[in-house]
Parts: C-alpha cells; structure tokens; sequence
C-alpha cells in the first residue's frame, strides 16, 4: 500500500510548459483519474511521475522522493502502462509476461522459478494463461490489453500508472478492464492513477478526479465536485448535460443546440 | 524445450563443418592419415602432408568458424539493439571503416608485412562505428530519451557513405593498388595462420561474452525505450554496450578475413526460425550457426574451382541471399 | 620447347602478332624488315590500329612506363616532354602526375604533344586524341620476345631513330642468348612458382609472356596445371596447392615494399611453406618488380636474373 503524491510538478518539452506546477495525490489504495481535454497534459503528467521525461518539482511515494531512487527500485514500485505498448509480435505471452519480472533480476541473473512462478499467477489473474503459447499478433484486441496488464500485475508493484487503458476497447470491453484493475486495486492493495478520457466512467471508478487544462490543474476533488456543467462546459469547449446517476455518480452527456 | 534442442542441433552442424572442412581441400591428403594425424595418432602423412594440415589447413578451419561466429553474433546483437532484423554487422560504419583503413594501409604503406592491413582494418572499423555512434547521439539529443534508433541508424549510413566516398577517392588517386583492395573487400580467409587466431582470440572471447550476457537486456529492449526504462533498464547504456561489443567482435573479424556480407543479417533469422525471438536463444544459436556457415562456405569456396579460391563474400551472398529469401518467406511478422 | 626458344630468339618478326612496322614515302620502297630506312611521314600499324605520323616527333607524351624506357635507350630522350606518374626509369625522366591508367585528356593536351603512347586505350584515350588531332600509338603488353623486340624497333622507327633500335634489339637478343646458353636450356626437371600477389595467390602459367621468359631455361612451372581458360594464363592458386607441388625455385614479383612487401624472408617464414624445397635450399628470388613488369629494353636483366637462379638450384631432383 502505498501513497503517492505530486507536488508542483513542471515538464517543458521543446521549451514549451507541458505540464506547469501541477500538484495531487492519491492516498494508499485509492485512484485518481486525470483528466482533461487533448494536449492538456495528461500522459506527459503520467510519464513524468513514472520517471520517463525530465521534470522540476517533486514526487513522493510514502514521502521518498523517487529521484533517491533508481531506474530499478522505481521500476519495483510502480508500473506503467503506455496508451500505446509495444507487442513484439513474435514474442509469446508468457514470454511477454515474463518480462515484467525485470526490475526484480539483478544486471546478469536469469528469470528463475519464483519468477516464473510470479507471472504464473499473474496470467491466470488476467486469465490469459490458456494464450501463454501463443505468439501476442494472434490475439485479439481485449486479449492483448489483458496480456499488457498481467505483464504490469507480474512485477507485483504498488502503484499502478495507465494511460488511457480502455481508449480502443468497447463499452463491453471497457467495462471489463476497468473492473479488473478494480479488482486487483482492492485484493492486491493497489494505487491506480489513469488518464481516462470518458468522463462518465472516471467518475463511477476513481475516487478522486484532477480536471487539467493547458498542463494546469483546473479542479481536483471528488467525482460529484469536479464532473459540474460549468467546469466541463468552460474546460472543454463543449455543450453538456450532467445529471445524478442511480448509484450516486454524475453522469454526463454531450447535449446538442436545438437550432443546429 | 525448443531451446536445447536448437542449440544442441547447432553444436552438431558446427562439428560436422569443422570435420568436413579438415578432411577436403587442394592437397589431397589421405583421409585416414589425416584422421590419424588429428587424433595424434601414428600417421603415415608425409612431413609436407602434415605442414598442410596442421599449419595451412586447420588454422583456416578455426579461422572461419571464429569470423562466422562473430559476424553472426554482432549481427544479432545489432539486430536487437535497434529493434530491426534488416540490421547487418556491417552498419554504423563498421564495414566502411574497414574498408577505408585496409585501402589506407594498401595505398599508402605498400600492405607489406602480415600486421599493417589487418591492424588498419580493426582500427577503421572501431573509428567507423564511433563516428557513427557520436554522429547519432549528437543528433537525437533533443530526443527525450536521447540515443534514439533511428537517428543512429541513419548516422550509421551517412557515416558509412562518406567513408566509402573517401575510400574511393584514395583508390582513384592510385589505380594501380585497385586489384588488391578489391580483392581484400570481397574477402578471404587464405592467409589464414594459427598467429591470426591467436591474435584476435582476446577480442573475440571478450566481445562475445559482452554479448551474450545481454540476451535478457536485448529482450527488454524489444518493447522500446520507454518502456523498457519504465522495467528498470537503462536502454541507452545497454546499448552503448552491446553496440560496442558488437562493433569490436566485427573489427575482430574483419581484420583477418575482409569484408564478408550476409552471415551477419541472415542467421540470426534463422535463429530466430528455430527458436522464437528471444535473444537469450537467438545469440548463443547464431553463434554457432554462424561459424558452421562460414567453414562450410570457405570450404565450398577454396575447393569449388581448385586449385584457384572464390572469394568468401561472392560465396556467402550467393547461398545467403537465396536463404534470406527462404526465411522471409516463412516470417509473417517482420520486426516490430 | 626448345625449338620455340631457337625461334623466339632469332627474332623472326612474323611470329609477333601485335605491331609491324611498313614505311610508305613515295622514295624508299615499302618494307617489312624493321631495318628499313624510314622518313616523314610515315604510317604504322600499332595496337589501336594504323597510325600516321606526319614529321619527326619533338614533343613526345609517354603514359606507359615500358615505353618510356624504350624511348630512352632508342636515344629519343631528348624528344621526352612528359612522362605518367609511374615511370621511374631513367630517373632523369620528366616525370608528371598523368596517369597512364585513368589518364585525363585536357592534361595530356596541355603539353601539347605531337606524339602520345600509351599501353593501354582507357578512358577513351584514343577517340579523344584523335579529336585533338594528337597522334596516339597503344604499345600494350606483349605475348612473346618476338613482339617486345617489334615494339621497340617501332618506337625506334617513329621518333627517327631505327638504327638505334635495331642495334638495341641486337645487343638484347644477343645478351638473353649468352645467358641462357651459360645457364642451359634443359631444365624440365626443375619447377618454379612464380609469384604476382599473395593473399590471394596469383602465378603465371607458362602461357605468359613471363612464363616463356623462364621457359627459355626450360624450366616447369607448377601453375600450368592449375590453368583454366578463364584466368587467361593467371590463375589463383590456394596455399595447399603451391605447397604440395613442391617447387624448387620460387620468384617473387610482389617483394619491393611498395609493392606487396612480399620479401623472401617474409616468404619463408609462411606457415607451412618450410617444407618446399625452394624454402629450405633458400632458392627464393626476389626480383625488382618494375624489371619482372615491363617488355622493355631491360629484359636481358631480367633474364640474368633468372639464370642466376637455375645456376645456383641444386640440379638433382628435389623430393
């Protein structure tokens, strides 16, 4: 269980302010979703709390600033997962799985059996056990996102960063993913911090929301606080109803002008 | 398991070819003294016979099977440095740096004596791939990650035409040294020695150790900088160190044998073929079938049309490319 | 074997195919015997064809180094404007940076010469000349002693000195005929490896023109067996091959440092070659490489040099 906290962090990318004096945190356990509209900042926010891309400002796991710690003991702790992975085709899943045990093999060591025991239980958490042979271009789209995340789940980190994990699935699909990570949130005790851009669904799975424009915090707080008109209407430039859903969690809904 | 299996298999097409190649060539010596001789058994081989075999034959033998060895795994480990399987040992200059260094010493010092082409070729070779590697970092260091592939693929190119372009240049101004350098680019293993062996055995031994001991940092790399980083690895160190051991096992190996093209692009895909993707089974197997190659192809070339030699290059891309085609055709997927 | 070697040596012209020499004047009759007086102008048959020149040549442009030095002995020295950049002998020569073998037409011209000769037409050396109107004589490489004493009685004939040229080719042919009647003829027992470049190897069979050098002593030389028509008489030979044909003299062509650097003691230390018997009896030569190169009037020294060679090889049949 682990806390992780941003504060006042700035990422210049070609001299220009990507993300500018962001600060926000997820307790232990919780899962905070980023949002925002496009260019706001999200990924670059999320790759820099991985560590990926240069930034000023801190961020803490349970109050360590991750700059003490190395490529590899970050890599222990957190796991990331780009919008877009990298599939070498050729690669088997279980070969794929495997690899998320490299933060925890020394410079020269080989996977060994609690490794290989490790991404066992991983797969058959994201139940792609039964594709272990097979080579990752034979799946299917949702397989492969399950095949990503069991890689994520093998290294057994604590936090858990996603960039937009659910953009190329449907809602069906969609609404499998995110319950998984759900799942594996509460039996492995994992923080989840994502970049969701439906915002209907940020609201029903985070606990806490950050609304980012122009790399700027615009709003941070709970589904109900940061999901109004007003705020998503200025944000993103868009026409929308919010209304209460039957569970409690805001739902919003683009809506059209009638003399269009 | 797959793996073994390769391995074990490969192993056994090296003895063949080592065997093969000891028992053939232009003297024609009696295969059961020969055999007798190689057992240090008693042996009816006449004084000369036996001068043939162990001092002019058998270097060339260990000769070709360290040069395919090297070649092959300095291709796969370039190979899986840049993520593409169309990556020969021959790039970041290597080739045209050997190139330019043998004409160098060919034109200017007369290539006498059995050290200076050898030595010109292994430091052009080296001086190649560090321009390329300085050329391309230099670029991409606006990169976010810095080092990017293919900015130092392309300065491997641009670095390799220019040397070429020089190579040339120098050729052109002395026409009549244009015989001896072509025939050292087109390479062969003839003036094969147990001194060469020795010679480039430290090196070899050395780059190949770098190498293979890396095959899980090349796997990592498989799925791209970020994400590798995002593993734990530090994907620019890696590969400044597997580029540089491979760029040392093909200086090695192009010193004593020439520029000798196919060996390092086509087996590691035939690596591949038999044993998946991973290069924890792609080095070790390339190096091995890289060496059985080649004595077998020096073994074509110096008896096909004896007593006269093809050049070992003209072999190796007259079965290579043919084999490319083959292993194509059976990969669905070409690299990532 | 020795019938063609009484043959090569009387010099019976006919048997040259590249150059013959006829004087066409309107006074003097034509002629075929290369003593024949000849004046201005004149046509001769060369190797780019027939070429005339109109007046004697005082501005002569030499891209060949054998040509050179037949212009020296023949006394046309003084006529010698500019010669390519690998002509080194005579050493007094007007050596330039033209190359004989990518050769630049605009730099030929600006000597403006009333002669050129070349040995080998590259780079459309004659069709560019011709242009120019500059007189072109191709003089390449010969194929037998017949031709090469032809050649130089033709460079005699062109630049005005054919009785210098005649008694040039006299006082070879009878230097050549002194050596090999010292040395004798009738060596078949004795083999030899003639070597042009090492790594790769490549000899010269008996075919050549150097090859009938040595053939004069009657000598057997170990490539002719390897020769396939492809090599045209130079073929490739493998280590193993030279080896195991045991040869009892080795001559090197490539020793000179700027030239291959393949010196005899280099030769004798290559692994596996101790058991020749041209290494362990020390019977390897080093040659001068521009002498063992060139068809000119030199040749005699070359010759010498080999005799010295059959002389001091130890006569009885080598194991």
């Amino acid at each position: 269980m682990t806390a992780l906290a941003a504060s006042d962090v700035t990422v210049a990318l070609d001299r220009n302010q990507v993300v500018s004096t962001v600060s926000c945190a997820v307790r232990s356990g919780g899962w905070l979703a980023l949002l925002g509209p496009n260019g706001a900042g999200k990924s670059t926010l999320i790759r820099a709390i991985a560590g990926l891309v240069a930034y000023t400002g801190t961020v803490t796991l349970d109050a360590v600033d991750t700059r003490t710690m190395n490529a590899r003991e970050r890599a222990k702790v957190i796991a990331y997962v780009p919008q877009e992975p990298v599939l070498p085709p050729d690669l088997t899943v279980g070969q794929y799985v495997l690899l998320g045990r490299t933060p925890h093999l020394g410079y020269l060591a080989t996977p060994g059996r609690h490794d290989r025991e490790r991404a066992r239980a991983a797969m058959e958490r994201l139940d792609v056990t039964r594709f272990a042979a097979r080579r990752l271009a034979r799946l299917s789209g949702g397989e492969r996102q399950r095949a990503v995340l069991a890689r994520a789940l093998a290294s057994e980190p604590q936090v858990l960063l996603l960039d937009e994990p659910t953009s190329m699935l449907d809602v069906g699909h969609e609404q499998q993913v995110l319950e998984l990570v759900d799942s594996l949130r509460k039996d492995n005790g994992l923080t989840v911090i994502s970049t969701l851009h439906d915002l209907t669904v940020a609201g029903q799975y985070a606990d806490t929301l950050v609304l980012l424009d122009g790399g700027q915090v615009v709003a941070a707080g709970s589904p109900a606080a940061v999901l109004t008109k007003p705020l998503i209407e200025s944000v993103y430039a868009a026409r929308v109803i919010v209304i209460t859903g039957s569970d409690g969690h805001p739902v919003v809904a683009p809506r059209r002008s009638p003399s269009e | 398991m797959r793996k073994r299996i390769a391995l074990v298999a490969a192993a056994a097409f090296l003895a063949v070819a080592v065997l093969v190649a000891a028992f053939v060539g232009a003297a024609d010596l009696n295969p059961l003294a020969t055999a007798a001789a190689l057992l240090h058994l008693p042996s009816n081989l006449g004084p000369l016979d036996r001068a043939v075999l162990f001092q002019i034959r058998l270097p060339r033998v260990v000769l070709g099977a360290l040069v395919g060895g090297l070649l092959a795994l300095a291709g796969a480990g370039y190979q899986g440095v840049f993520r593409n399987p169309l990556v020969d040992s021959g790039m970041l200059g290597a080739s045209a740096g050997a190139g330019l260094g043998a004409t160098l010493a060919i034109v200017y010092l007369g290539g006498t004596g059995p050290g200076t082409v050898p030595i010109a070729a292994f430091v052009g070779s080296l001086a190649g791939v560090a321009a390329a590697y300085a050329t391309g970092t230099a670029a991409s260091r606006h990169t976010v990650l810095g080092g990017g592939v293919a900015t130092l693929l392309l300065a491997g190119i641009a670095v390799g035409s220019f040397l070429t372009a020089v190579q040339t240049f120098v050729l052109q101004r002395s026409a009549s040294d244009i015989a001896a350098v072509y025939s050292w680019l087109l390479g062969s293993l003839s003036a094969a020695s147990w001194q060469q062996v020795t010679t480039i055995l430290p090196y070899a031994a050395v780059s190949s150790l770098a190498i293979l001991l890396h095959g899980r940092h090349l796997d990592v790399l498989s799925v791209g900088d970020e994400e590798a980083q995002a593993l734990g690895l530090r994907p620019g160190r890696t590969r400044a160190i597997v580029v540089a051991a491979s760029a040392l096992a093909a200086a090695g190996a192009v010193a004593v044998s020439g520029l000798i093209g196919f060996v390092g692009i086509v087996i590691p895909h035939v690596a591949r073929r038999l044993a998946g993707p991973s290069y924890t089974s792609v080095l070790p197997l390339s190096a091995l079938l890289g060496a059985g190659f080649l004595v077998l192809a020096d073994t074509l070339a110096r008896t096909v049309l004896s007593p006269a030699e093809l050049p070992i290059g003209v072999v190796t891309a007259l079965v290579g490319a043919p084999a490319f085609v083959w292993v194509l055709r059976g990969t669905s997927h070409v690299g990532t | 074997m020795t019938a063609a070697c009484a043959a090569a040596l009387a010099g019976c012209a006919a048997t040259a195919s590249d150059t013959t020499s006829t004087a066409s004047t309107p006074a003097a009759p034509a002629s075929s015997t290369p003593t024949a007086a000849a004046t201005f102008p004149m046509t001769v048959k060369a190797g780019n064809g027939a070429v005339t020149i109109k007046a004697k040549p005082t501005r002569i442009v030499s891209l060949s180094p054998t040509a050179t030095e037949d212009l020296y002995q023949v006394g046309a020295g003084s006529q010698v404007v500019a010669v390519d950049d690998d002509s080194n002998y005579p050493a007094d020569a007007p050596k330039t940076s033209l190359s004989g073998i990518t050769p630049n037409i605009e730099a030929i011209a600006k000597y403006n010469p009333t002669l050129v000769i070349a040995s080998q037409n590259t780079g459309g050396l004659v069709a560019g000349l011709t242009k120019l109107g500059i007189p072109v004589l191709i003089e390449p490489a010969v194929a037998t002693l017949g031709a090469a004493y032809a050649q130089i009685e033709q460079v005699g004939q062109v630049t005005g000195h054919a009785d210098q040229a005649a008694s040039l080719t006299a006082s070879m042919k009878k230097q050549i005929l002194a050596s090999v009647a010292k040395a004798g003829s009738g060596h078949q027992s004795l083999s030899y490896y003639w070597e042009l470049s090492a790594n790769p190897f490549y000899s010269a069979t008996s075919n050549t023109f150097i090859g009938q050098i040595v053939g004069l002593f009657g000598l057997t030389n170990i490539a002719d067996k390897a020769d396939k028509p492809a090599d045209g008489g130079y073929p490739q030979l493998t280590q193993e091959y030279i080896v195991t044909a045991k040869p009892q003299i080795i001559f090197l062509a490539d020793n000179e440092a700027a030239d291959g650097g393949q010196a005899p003691a280099i030769v004798a230390k290559r692994p596996g070659w101790s058991g020749i018997p041209a290494v362990h009896d020390h019977e390897i030569v080093g040659l001068n490489d521009d002498i063992a190169s060139r068809w000119g009037p030199r040749l005699p020294q070359l010759v010498a040099a080999i005799a010295q060679a059959v002389e001091r090889a130890p006569q009885q049949p080598a194991q």
